[in-house]
This record gives C-alpha cells, sequence and structure tokens, in this order.
C-alpha cells in the first residue's frame, strides 16, 4: 500500500513538473529586458483574439481593438475634439472636382514599412481594389457603392475617382478616428498571398506602425517600439517614450479585480468603467485621473449615443404615436441627476455633440424645430393620451393593454455597460404602462438582430462631423424584411420615401453646403416627429489613467492631438506616442 | 487481467462517449444563435461592417463551417470527426483549431485545480483519519475539524476575500493572473517563483474550501473503523500505534474516499471556469466559459468531450484500481 502510495505520489509530482514544463517551453523565448518605467501596461480582453492574427485582411479573427492599431497607419487621423486631421501616410487628400467625384492622394515620400519598402501609391492601389474586389471585406460595400477606379499617378500620387458624388468618403472611409476607417495595408506582402482571409500575418508581417508584436499568447501581447519608424524622421511625431506596449488579456475578471490592479499601480489604464468605480480609484489613487480630472463624469463624449431602438415593422411600434409616448416617459432629467450626477449627457439626438454636431444642433433651424416638436420633453399624461388615442386600455394591472395584448417594452441590453441605466428605463416604462423588463442573456444582440417585439438599448455608431451618416440610418434600403437579420445600428427598419428622399438628396452635398444644413434640420425634424428611436444617453468613455508612470493623457484639460482618449480605438497610436514618463 | 472485463469496460466507455458527444452536438443547437454571426456582429460593432456585406460574409463563413448543412448531416459529420480525433477548429477564433486551444490551457487547469484538488484530498484525509484517531492529541484534532468551518464558504468567495485582503490591501500577493504581467514564460527559476506567487491566492482559496469535506467524511469512516475486529486484534498483537494507523486504519478508510476522489477530480474543470475566471488564469475553464458566451459550438463540443473522456476513462481506472488497494475486491 505505501510503495503503491509512493508511486501514485511520484505520479502527481510528475505531472505537475510537466504540466510546468510544457507551460513553459510553449511559449519560452528570451526577449530584451524594458523596465518598467519605460513600459505602459494596459488591461483590455484579448478573448476573441485569434493569435497572430495581425493581417487586417485576416478573418474572422483581426480586429485593431487588441493592439493592432499600434502598426497599422491610415492616409490620416482625426482629432475630433480638435476637429482637425491629422495627416499621416498621406500628406494629402484633396477632392479635385466640385461635385466629389474624383479626389487625389500625395503620399509622404518618407512613409516606409519596417521591412524597409517605401509605402508607396502601389499599396494604397492594392489596399483600394482589395476593399473593392473581396467581399468579405469590412468597407467592400462602401467601395463598390461609391468607387469606379482608382490610379497611381506616381509613386507618391493616386487619383480616386467616384461612381457618384462622395463627399464623405475621405473622412468615412480613408480616415481613422475611433473605430472606423481603414488602414494601408503591404501590397508586397498581401499582393503575395493565395488567401488574403485566411492567412493570419504572425509577429513578423512588414507594417508601418511604430510597435511590433513580439509575444502573444492567451495571457498577453507585448510589443516592442522599432527604432526606426518613420513617422520620427518625417516629422510626424517625436521619438516615443513608451519603448513597450503589454496588453494584459482581462478576460472573464471582475469590474473591482481590474481597479484594483489600476489602484495598485499594475497597470496604467484599462477598459471605460462605470462612474462608481471611477470615483472608488480615483478617490483611492491620487495618481489616477480621468479625462474630466478627479471630477464627474470622469469621461469624454463617445460617438456611440445611446437610444431605445425599436422594430418600426413590428406592432404596435408600426405607430409613432406609441413610440411618441414611450419618449414622453422618459425623464431624462431625472437619468442625469440620478445616474449621471448631473453632467448633462442625456441626449435628443442620434449624434455624438461633438463641436462640429454640436454647432449644427445650435443652428437656428434646429433650435426652432426643438422649440416646437419638443423631443425630450417628460410628460406621464401626455403619453397617456397618445396610447389612448391608439386604441390602448389601462388593464387592472395597470399595463396599457389593446386586443388582449399588453405592450410588450422588454429591453435587450448589454449588463456590461447598461447595468447603470436600463433598470432605470424599465421602472420609469412601467410607471408609464409599458410591459418592461430587462434582457441582460448573451442573445440581447442577436434579438435585436432578428428584430424581435421590444427595445433595444443600443448606440448610434455614425456620424462624427455632420448629421448625415447618423441620419442615414433611418435610410429605407436598410430596412430589411420581418424574419431577415439587420444589420449593425439599423435596428429601426424604418421606411419612409419623404425621408429617404432628403437623404438622398442631402448625399452628394458637402456639410458646408446651406442646402445640406437645410435638409439635415429637415430630416432631424421627421427623426423626432416620427419618433423613429427614443434617444436616451450620449456615451461617456470613463478611462482611468494612472499617471504613475505616464503622463500626458489626453484630457479635457490637455486635449493633445485632440483624439479621444481610448488606446484601443484607431488613434491609440497617437495616445501612446505621446505619452511622456512620469519616472524619467 | 481479465480481458473479457477489459472490454466490456471498454465499450461502456466508447458508449459513455458517444451518449455525452450527442447529448453535447444538440444542446448547443437548441439555441437560435448563430456563433459566425455573433463573432461578425461583434466585430461590425467595432466599427467597419456594412449591413450588406455582414449576411454575404456571415453565409460565406457558415457553408466553411458547415453550418448550413443539415442537422443531421452535421451531426454525422462530427461523429465522423472524432472517431478521427479531429476535434475541428474554433468558430470564433477560427483558424486555431481545439486542440490548440485545449493544449495551451490544460496545463494551467492541471497544475492548479487538479494539484488543490489533489493536495486537499491528501491533506483532507490525513486530518480527517487523525481527527478521528484516539491516540491524536486534542490540538490536532480541534485544527483538523476548524477545517471544516471553511467547507460551507465557496472558494469563489474565498478567492474574492483573498484577493481583496491579501493581495489588494496587504499587497503581499499579485491579485490574479498566471504570472507577473510582461513576463514570458521560461524555464528559469524566478519565473517558477513568479507562477508559484501567482498560484498561492487560487490555491489557498481552492484548498480551504474543499479540504473541510475530505476532513468529515474521512472523520467519519475512521470512527466506524475504529469497532472493527481487525483493529482490536492488531492492538492485541502488539503492533505499534503507527502501524495500525497505517496499515489497518488508514487504509480501510481510504477506499470510499478514492471514489470520492474520482468524482471530485470529474468537477474539476467545472469549478474551473469560475475560479479561473476570478483569478485570471488561462486555463480551460476560461476557454469553455470564452466559447460559451459566443456560442463557439466547436470547442465547446470538444472541452465537453475533452471532459468526458478523461472523467470516464478515470472511473473505469478507479475501477480496476480497487482490486489493487483492497484484494477482497475482484473484478466482476
Amino acid at each position: 500500500m505505501i510503495r503503491k502510495f509512493k508511486t501514485i505520489s511520484a505520479l502527481i509530482v510528475l505531472l505537475s513538473f510537466l504540466s510546468l514544463t510544457v507551460l513553459s517551453t510553449s511559449a519560452a523565448q528570451d526577449i530584451p529586458d524594458v523596465p518598467r518605467e519605460e513600459t505602459l501596461v494596459l488591461g483590455w480582453s484579448l478573448a476573441n483574439a485569434v493569435v497572430d492574427s495581425t493581417n487586417p485582411w485576416s478573418l474572422p479573427g483581426y480586429t485593431h481593438q487588441q493592439g493592432n492599431a499600434f502598426m497599422w497607419e491610415p492616409l490620416y487621423y482625426y482629432g475630433i475634439f480638435n476637429s482637425e486631421e491629422i495627416p499621416w501616410l498621406a500628406d494629402s487628400m484633396e477632392y479635385t472636382s466640385d461635385d466629389f467625384t474624383s479626389l487625389e492622394i500625395k503620399l509622404n515620400p518618407l512613409a516606409k514599412w519596417s521591412d524597409g519598402e517605401a509605402v508607396n501609391a502601389e499599396d494604397v492601389v492594392f489596399t483600394f481594389e482589395g476593399q473593392m474586389n473581396n467581399t468579405t471585406l469590412p468597407y467592400h460595400a462602401a467601395f463598390n457603392q461609391f468607387v469606379e477606379s482608382v490610379e497611381a499617378v506616381d509613386d507618391l500620387t493616386v487619383n480616386v475617382t467616384f461612381k457618384i458624388p462622395a463627399p464623405r468618403f475621405k473622412f468615412e472611409v480613408l480616415t481613422l478616428k475611433f473605430d472606423t476607417g481603414i488602414p494601408i495595408v503591404p501590397a508586397h506582402v498581401l499582393g503575395e498571398v493565395e488567401n488574403v482571409n485566411e492567412f493570419l500575418g504572425g509577429l513578423d508581417i512588414p507594417h508601418s506602425g511604430p510597435y511590433t508584436p513580439i509575444v502573444w499568447d492567451l495571457t498577453q501581447k507585448i510589443y516592442d517600439l522599432r527604432e526606426d519608424w518613420w513617422a520620427v524622421e518625417a516629422g510626424r511625431a517625436e521619438v516615443p517614450e513608451v519603448k513597450r506596449i503589454v496588453m494584459s488579456n482581462i478576460e472573464g475578471q471582475q469590474m473591482d479585480n481590474i481597479a484594483q490592479r489600476i489602484v495598485n499601480n499594475e497597470m496604467d489604464a484599462a477598459l471605460d468603467m462605470r462612474s462608481s468605480v471611477i470615483k472608488s480609484i480615483v478617490e483611492q489613487n491620487p495618481s489616477v485621473t480621468t479625462h474630466s480630472g478627479d471630477q464627474p463624469p470622469y469621461g469624454y463624449l463617445d460617438w456611440w449615443p445611446n437610444a431605445l431602438w425599436m422594430n418600426t415593422q413590428l406592432e404596435p411600434y408600426t405607430d409613432p404615436n406609441v413610440r411618441r409616448a414611450m419618449s414622453l416617459a422618459i425623464n431624462r432629467e431625472l437619468l442625469d441627476d440620478i445616474i449621471y450626477e448631473n453632467a448633462g449627457i442625456t441626449t435628443i439626438y442620434p449624434f455624438p455633440l461633438y463641436p462640429a454636431l454640436q454647432e449644427f444642433a445650435d443652428s437656428p433651424a434646429v433650435k426652432a424645430l426643438e422649440e416646437e416638436l419638443q423631443p425630450g420633453l417628460y410628460d406621464p399624461e401626455q403619453s397617456a393620451a397618445l396610447m389612448e388615442a391608439a386604441g390602448f386600455t389601462m388593464n387592472r394591472d395597470d399595463l396599457w393593454e389593446k386586443d388582449g395584448e399588453t405592450v410588450s417594452a422588454t429591453i435587450q441590453a448589454f449588463e456590461q455597460i447598461h447595468s447603470d441605466i436600463v433598470p432605470f428605463l424599465v421602472e420609469m416604462l412601467r410607471n408609464a404602462g409599458f410591459d418592461s423588463d430587462v434582457n441582460f442573456g448573451a442573445d440581447a444582440y442577436q434579438n435585436m438582430a432578428d428584430g424581435v417585439t421590444g427595445l433595444y438599448m443600443f448606440g448610434h455608431g455614425a456620424s462624427l462631423i455632420d448629421p448625415y451618416a447618423a441620419l442615414e440610418l433611418y435610410h429605407s434600403r436598410y430596412s430589411a424584411q420581418i424574419g431577415s437579420s439587420a444589420g449593425n445600428n439599423r435596428f429601426s427598419r424604418y421606411s419612409n420615401p419623404e425621408y429617404d428622399a432628403i437623404l438622398d438628396e442631402m448625399a452628394p452635398l458637402g456639410a458646408d453646403d446651406p442646402r445640406f444644413q437645410e435638409l439635415a434640420a429637415e430630416a432631424l425634424g421627421m427623426y423626432w416627429t416620427e419618433q423613429i428611436d427614443v434617444p436616451i444617453i450620449q456615451w461617456l468613455h470613463r478611462i482611468p489613467y494612472n499617471q504613475t508612470y505616464w503622463t500626458n493623457w489626453p484630457t479635457a484639460e490637455n486635449p493633445g492631438l485632440g483624439v479621444n482618449g481610448a488606446f484601443w480605438a484607431h488613434t491609440g497610436m497617437l495616445v501612446v506616442t505621446n505619452l511622456e514618463s512620469a519616472q524619467p | 487481467m481479465n480481458y473479457r472485463i477489459l472490454t466490456k469496460r471498454l465499450l461502456f466507455l466508447v458508449m459513455v462517449i458517444w451518449a455525452a458527444s450527442t447529448i453535447t452536438f444538440f444542446i448547443p443547437r437548441l439555441s437560435p444563435r448563430n456563433p459566425v454571426r455573433e463573432r461578425f456582429a461583434e466585430l461590425a460593432r467595432t466599427g467597419g461592417f456594412s449591413p450588406e456585406d455582414l449576411e454575404a460574409i456571415v453565409a460565406d463563413y457558415s457553408t466553411r463551417f458547415g453550418l448550413d448543412k443539415p442537422l443531421l448531416q452535421q451531426y454525422g459529420d462530427y461523429m465522423w470527426s472524432i472517431a478521427r480525433f479531429d476535434l475541428g477548429v474554433s468558430l470564433n477564433k477560427f483558424p486555431k483549431t481545439v486542440m490548440e486551444l485545449i493544449a495551451e490551457s490544460l496545463p494551467w487547469t492541471i497544475g492548479l485545480i487538479l494539484i488543490t484538488t489533489i493536495l486537499s484530498f491528501i491533506l483532507g484525509n490525513w486530518l480527517g483519519a487523525l481527527a478521528a484517531w484516539p491516540k491524536s492529541p486534542d490540538w490536532l484534532k480541534n485544527i483538523a475539524t476548524s477545517f471544516v468551518l471553511f467547507q460551507g464558504v465557496p472558494p469563489v468567495l474565498l478567492g474574492i476575500l483573498l484577493i481583496f485582503f491579501v493581495g489588494f490591501r496587504l499587497k503581499l500577493l499579485p491579485l490574479g493572473g498566471a504570472y507577473s504581467i510582461g513576463t514570458v514564460p521560461n524555464l528559469s527559476f524566478e519565473f517558477f517563483i513568479d507562477v508559484l506567487r501567482h498560484q498561492l491566492l487560487p490555491g489557498i482559496a481552492l484548498v480551504l474550501g474543499s479540504v473541510g469535506g475530505w476532513v468529515i467524511s474521512m472523520r467519519g469512516m475512521g470512527v466506524t473503523i475504529q469497532g472493527e475486529d481487525y483493529v482490536t486484534f492488531a492492538e492485541h498483537k502488539g503492533l505499534g500505534p503507527k502501524t495500525i494507523f497505517r496499515d489497518y486504519y488508514l487504509r480501510n478508510a481510504m477506499l470510499p474516499q478514492i471514489t470520492g476522489l474520482a468524482l471530485a477530480l470529474g468537477n474539476v474543470v467545472t469549478s474551473a471556469i469560475v475560479v479561473e475566471g476570478i483569478f485570471a488564469l488561462p486555463g480551460l475553464g476560461t476557454i469553455l466559459f470564452s466559447a460559451i458566451r459566443s456560442n463557439d459550438f466547436s470547442v465547446i463540443y470538444g472541452i465537453v468531450l475533452f471532459i468526458t473522456i478523461a472523467i470516464a476513462t478515470l472511473m473505469v481506472v478507479v475501477e480496476f484500481l480497487y482490486p489493487l488497494l483492497d484484494p477482497r475486491i475482484k473484478p466482476q
């Protein structure tokens, strides 16, 4: 028995040792030591990352959000808070015709890939034609809709000819900001690959960005600065002080645990957090700051203002009066007071109020419409009157009922980001007689896409500098039929020829055109009149910035290039390369 | 070795695996969720995909993964691939294979959960046996029974408390992770110590949370065995107390505990899901949790199949181990 016990014990020890050995050798490699003072530690979920997926065209594993934005660069970036274009790989991108049907791109002559090859017109043509021809690439539809041809005039000049006027193509597609736009890819690498969608890229893929991945496993991604980054020589940037970036996988971890790691200076920044958590972090570690410093609302305006969407093809949401009645049941002032500490972020618009859009919202035409239509009004009595006019009666449970059915107002939402606000909305709607509940289940997004009865708490990830993109979300070309899946941000399935006509007339016009402004106001007025969805809040990104090791984070007081402070966004590279060491 | 019995057991093992695989195959399919669409929808949420292309891309990849075939045909393909030991590719992390995901994560699960399960078993049974042994000093009996206090506390809760007080407030041990951020796994002594430091808190939580159960059960067995004739006989023969404890008392009390250990090992991955999440460990539980969230059929099937095979095999091994431990037991 003892001999057997010893044998079993020995086997256990051997198994443990083997596990550790397998673990150690599976990713064993030597990397240079970089001190903590030169290392930036970021907490982000790498759960869905496909290890070694660095090729922007690989599917479905690639996403820029997991550090790949440090590798790939665009023709232009955009500083949203300064309302400024930031030329990058391109020195200029100008429309060469008044009707926006041709665009000339001039590249920076010093732009290079990490293997020493120049970034040239061939790469731009390859990138654009790839999007045009490869149906699986994210901007294929946009290229297909607008681009007629792409031509390299010389090594540094590209002409793009559009099929129809494309005044917003340069900004929406060719400029990287937040999470939209395309980077330029190397023709001499991807052009040699048989199937670009299946080619992962690996850690050695030539790229133009400043950081190169050197380690990628289930727990982290490590990037090292390459000293030969072209942007320094070209004068676009100073030599970054961040020599190493470590993205630590926080998938599955509790928010509190991540917050503890920030407070303990284990991490320099992490995902955006809820107000109470950020407040606690800031109170416990004075080195931690936010976009608004140590004061509420602790965050910056994101491009994703949330609304209660609904499938306007399903009863009773086909009736604008019912939709309006729901909006009248929402007390935005109370929401702002209780949940957002009077940060003033509840909204009546389907777009974020960045400077250019704030200007539009403040225009006399829009103000007049606001005055007339009162889109943010809270009036339970008027809500009740509208429901009665729509043929509903109150049942003994104080719920609106018609033909034996109550108004299903279950809100599909995401617990991680909506757990603070949606329960409030549920109560407000219930008080107004709507049969409301919340679904935070894993099927929430699928329900939105399938257009189930009820409401969907989701953002309008569209407009940034003019209202067209947001208003275009409700064009009938996106009105998917019942039974089919609606695309992202197109959950309303709204269809109105009159509305379509306004948008169609706007499409070829630049935002500076007075007629565009007129039409935009008209479309916004129709959005309010029809109550296509119920706008609720602007979205805040409350990101903790730990200044123990790194300062010069983009904040309200220190806007820098005017980009948002999300290190995971396309503009994250600009955030990281402008950080300054707090412990030089 | 009775080959007839061995063959019967192996056939039974195959049947168990088949049944488990079949149930596992159909359960996720009861949900209307399409993991390919969800993956691309998630990518679309982060910017880029237009709705027109989304459906086309989803259809393309659904065809590639065989999701557009009739369900029974998919089931047949699935069974055939299992017979060839091919667990397929992850739908969510394509082209990563399921075997690769299991291979990368398994060492962490074995390293922590398996080891702590066995440590709890050994520690708990020793303490339980000593708690019931009449010749044990009172202080030792008190220590043994004090572990029972933790029995009602879930290891997850213990883990959260340990993280908060030991890791966050006192800063004595790391707050989570398998090793220090920025460290690359290697064979150095420093790395080994780093891993050990990171495994201490979860290890303590898991051991504390489960050792009490073994103490109670072993103590109960020990009390029963004390009154047996062979123990009395051994005492009257003049054998030393250590010999009696080890060869007559402990050995006989252990038999039911071995079965309990097999069952506890079967719970390794299920408990790993939450524990690994709390402590940010990249083990099998984390991979399974992620797969369930994204409805990644292939990974769910692969991991559940892996667990099923492991547990079923373990049961067969335990059954054949019994006669080795107790000569009175013969395979039936």
